[in-house]
């Protein structure tokens, strides 16, 4: 038996998750008056934020040639890419927002890219009907962490790294705090807080073919249903046009943006068929449709995926806008996109669902808040635009962070429930490393990637949903009496990877639940059994809450008080 | 193919351990090593998560070049060219059959934690030495010219993965240099015309654990798996010294 654990640490505001959205919210946190702690199971700076490449949206209007830009209008444009299924009280907050957003961070050392006047230059992207993206190169995500990384370290942040969150503590109604596994030294350790933000991104890695960085399993949304919060719009699953062959590595957008072409295996550009006006710049969902369409029907290249021209383009271009893309194509497919087209094909992305929360940041339940990836607020409702992820991290990162210092100031403490959560994880831990009952992670594993990606991915229909329902289940019951080989304490990376395919396989139920009930398509959810939109019985949200083993899958009205339903052509 | 990987915690002697991997086009050592892990030996330590050469976490000595795994293809591991000798960096030759299996070890430089993964916090340490954050002018939006963008940009592609910082002689034995990432970015600061201290921080450097305890093996631009020059920075911050003492000398007479 273990020695009881009876240390607590105590933040007025702890953010789990050390990406955009939870270093800024430890920002606005820090600059209110709160003392607040960052907890990551990784070094900040390894997060996925840091892959992100194309651009942050937000009408500076510094394009003055292509007529006026405004908020609205950004809104506008999200909104219709949402599929109308976005808040629109949400979209206006973080639209109106975005200037300020992206101005911030530029003055806080961001290297944005310049127009020739030297103003941050904005670029075109899917959906838009602006070029209002601003970049810096194709490295958007990796200089606006690193420039928050180095703000927080300007602020004396207490950033608490490669610790894993076992469960958040609760009491009376309220989330006390959580415990957490030191991965370095295997101790399992009590946090008590006044208020805690899921900051943890997506779950990407629930599907075999994603950008995802691997670290991405769902952490957060994980949490939320074990204490009872109910995750929103989980079916909403991004699969991105352009990712790598082979490898599934994100070709950015701003390939398309910057002019590249998708061309089939006949050298046709195909797009003119699905999206006659928008081209290769339709949304994200429009143009994954298309691409495995093309695939599917025999237009593809030997092995299935279609190619990314950007020849066009040229040698100067090609190295001032996109040289990560180019260093890409060259490190991880040995081709240079300066000669020869970039092979790639459709794979998961993004997580338009997550925790469920209010416009402020809010769940269900109090003392707990979520933002970023990790969240539903809803912005992007049914499918997200390019451009406007990273602007959603500093943007309610920045209203989370500031919520909870507020909340805070009229909260107290209570170690009790996390302590003895404490000592029950710290069991738990020391079942699954000492169990010879020793289930082999990775098949598992594989075996939820595939289910996900074949019977939930691009193309969905009942018959195939209700058979990779079936596995997922199994697999989450197989994965609650998981085990390893390793049995060390220290640095138990066999651990750490059980314990995400507990997360992942219990995040992906939600999915498919709410995925096999939508019997409609919109925005990403594509039913080839219910090709249209019906928004007289699913112009809602889905929301999935677990209580006492079981889901409950309930509706909640969209807030549409700006923008009447249109159908959506591009 | 065979991997020869060294395993071991902090305060062991490293042993080897040979593990038979799959040899498929387009795989890199991460690849290699997450096959491992998955399927023959779920205790072997190492960092990782983009796999796409952005987060810096998979730094490790690969054929005794400092390297990111993920960006390290397999297949090219077994050429004689992989087995560059980085000038001057203090680790023995030998140990392992070229060509025929891969040697993967931690970085030098740092200590070991466990396996493949080290202790990074005297490189951090290093980075937060150098004050790495803007300070700020005021102004909301400053207009920078995309020339100066573009020089820039030679030092904010840095990702910290510490490659640079276990291939310098000099790290290897002067526990207080700041190292080639650190000064990189203490230059970029320098550069950056929205800073308000920048004659501030060149002075920061000049001390011999700043510019002056370079010597130019270059091994730091060398290895940069993402084309940052930190010897270039430093020859100029150099430079920037001389010609500001020959100003006030002037100035003086």
């Amino acid at each position: 038996m273990p020695a009881a654990i009876t240390d607590t640490r105590h933040h007025d505001a702890i953010v789990i998750g050390g990406g955009l959205t939870g270093l800024r919210a430890a920002l606005a946190a820090n600059g209110a008056g709160a003392d607040v702690a960052v907890i990551s199971k990784v070094h900040p700076l390894r997060s996925h934020s840091v892959a992100a490449q194309g651009g942050i949206n937000a009408s500076l209007n510094n394009n003055k040639g292509e007529g006026e830009d405004s908020w609205e209008a950004h809104a506008y444009d999200t909104v219709k890419g949402s599929d109308y299924l976005a808040d629109q009280d949400a979209v206006s907050f973080m639209c109106q927002d975005a200037p300020r957003a992206v101005l911030e961070m530029e003055s806080w050392g961001t290297t944005f890219s310049r127009d020739d006047e030297g103003r941050i230059a904005q670029r075109p992207f899917g959906g838009a009907g602006f070029p209002r993206t601003c970049y810096a190169a194709d490295r958007t995500g990796h200089n606006l962490i690193h420039t928050l990384y180095e703000k927080a370290v300007q602020a004396g942040i207490e950033i608490f790294e490669e610790r894993f969150v076992l469960s958040l503590a609760m009491e009376g109604g309220r989330c006390r705090g959580l415990v957490a596994l030191d991965i370095a030294s295997g101790e399992v350790e009590a946090f008590s807080s006044k208020s805690t933000l899921l900051a943890t991104g997506g779950y990407g890695r629930i599907f075999s073919r994603s950008t995802n960085a691997y670290i991405n399993t769902g952490d957060g949304a994980a949490l939320a249903l074990k204490a009872g919060v109910p995750l929103r719009d989980m079916e909403f699953v991004q699969f991105h046009p352009t990712t790598l062959f082979g490898t599934s590595i994100l070709i950015s957008e701003a390939a398309r943006g910057e002019g590249g072409v998708l061309t089939n295996a006949v050298g046709e550009r195909f797009m003119s068929r699905y999206a006659s006006k928008a081209m290769e710049l339709a949304p994200r969902d429009i143009v994954a449709r298309a691409i495995q369409r093309e695939i599917d029907e025999g237009r593809g290249q030997e092995g299935g995926y279609i190619n990314l021209d950007l020849r066009e383009l040229g040698r100067e271009k090609i190295m001032e806008r996109l040289p990560g893309i180019r260093q890409i194509a060259m490190d991880f497919a040995g081709i240079d996109p300066i000669s020869a087209p970039i092979p790639v094909q459709p794979g998961q992305h993004y997580s338009m669902g997550g925790v469920a929360c209010d416009v402020n940041c809010r769940t269900a339940l109090a003392g707990l808040y979520a933002a970023g990836e990790a969240a539903c607020v809803s912005v992007h409702g049914a499918n997200r635009l390019g451009g406007n992820s990273l602007l959603e991290t500093l943007v309610f990162g920045k209203l989370a962070g500031e919520n909870m210092a507020m909340d805070s100031a009229a909260a107290s403490f209570d170690d009790g429930a996390a302590k003895a959560l404490a000592n029950s994880e710290q069991l738990r831990l020391k079942e699954i490393r000492s169990t010879q009952n020793r289930t082999q992670t990775s098949k598992l594993r594989e075996e939820l990637n595939r289910t996900m990606f074949t019977d939930f991915g691009i193309f969905r229909t009942a018959l195939r949903m209700k058979g990779g329902l079936a596995i997922a289940s199994n697999l989450a019951n197989k994965g609650e009496s998981i085990g390893v080989g390793d049995k060390a304490k220290e640095y138990n990376q066999a651990l750490i990877g059980a314990l995400e395919f507990q997360n992942m396989s219990c995040v992906a139920l939600p999915i498919c639940m709410s995925a096999i009930a939508r019997e409609e398509s919109r925005g990403s959810h594509y039913r080839t059994d219910y090709p249209k939109r019906d928004d007289l019985r699913f112009l809602k949200h889905t929301h999935i809450t677990k209580r006492a083993g079981e889901h409950a899958l309930t509706y909640a009205d969209v807030l549409l008080d700006r923008w009447p339903l249109e159908e959506r052509r591009y | 193919m065979k991997l020869k990987v060294a395993r071991g915690y902090s305060k062991d002697a490293s042993s080897y351990q040979i593990y038979e991997v799959p040899e498929k086009p387009g795989s890199t050592i991460l690849d290699a090593l997450l096959y491992v892990h998955d399927n023959q030996d779920d205790t072997l330590g190492f960092r990782y998560s983009c796999r796409g050469a952005v987060c810096g976490s998979c730094g490790m000595l690969i054929n005794r070049v400092p390297r990111l795994a993920c960006r390290t293809q397999l297949a090219s591991m077994l050429l004689p060219e992989s087995r560059h000798l980085v000038p001057s960096i203090s680790i023995p030759e030998g140990g392992f059959e070229l060509g025929r299996e891969v040697l993967i070890e931690p970085l030098p430089n740092l200590e070991r934690q466990k396996d493949l993964m080290v202790d990074m916090t005297p490189f951090f340490k290093a980075y937060k030495a150098i004050s790495p954050f803007l300070l700020e002018k005021e102004g909301s939006e400053h207009f920078m010219p995309q020339p100066t963008v573009r020089e820039l940009e030679r030092y904010t592609n840095c990702v910290l993965c510490a490659v640079c910082f276990s291939s310098c002689p000099i790290n290897g034995k002067e526990l207080d240099y700041l190292g080639p990432a650190a000064l990189a970015k203490l230059y970029r600061f320098i550069i950056d015309p929205r800073d308000a201290q920048r004659s501030m921080r060149l002075e920061k450097g000049n001390s011999t654990t700043g510019w002056w305890g370079c010597q130019f093996h270059a091994n730091c631009a060398y290895v940069c798996p993402k084309g940052v020059t930190p010897n270039y920075a430093i020859a100029k911050a150099r430079k920037m010294i001389r010609e500001r003492t020959v100003a006030i000398s002037k100035e003086d007479s």
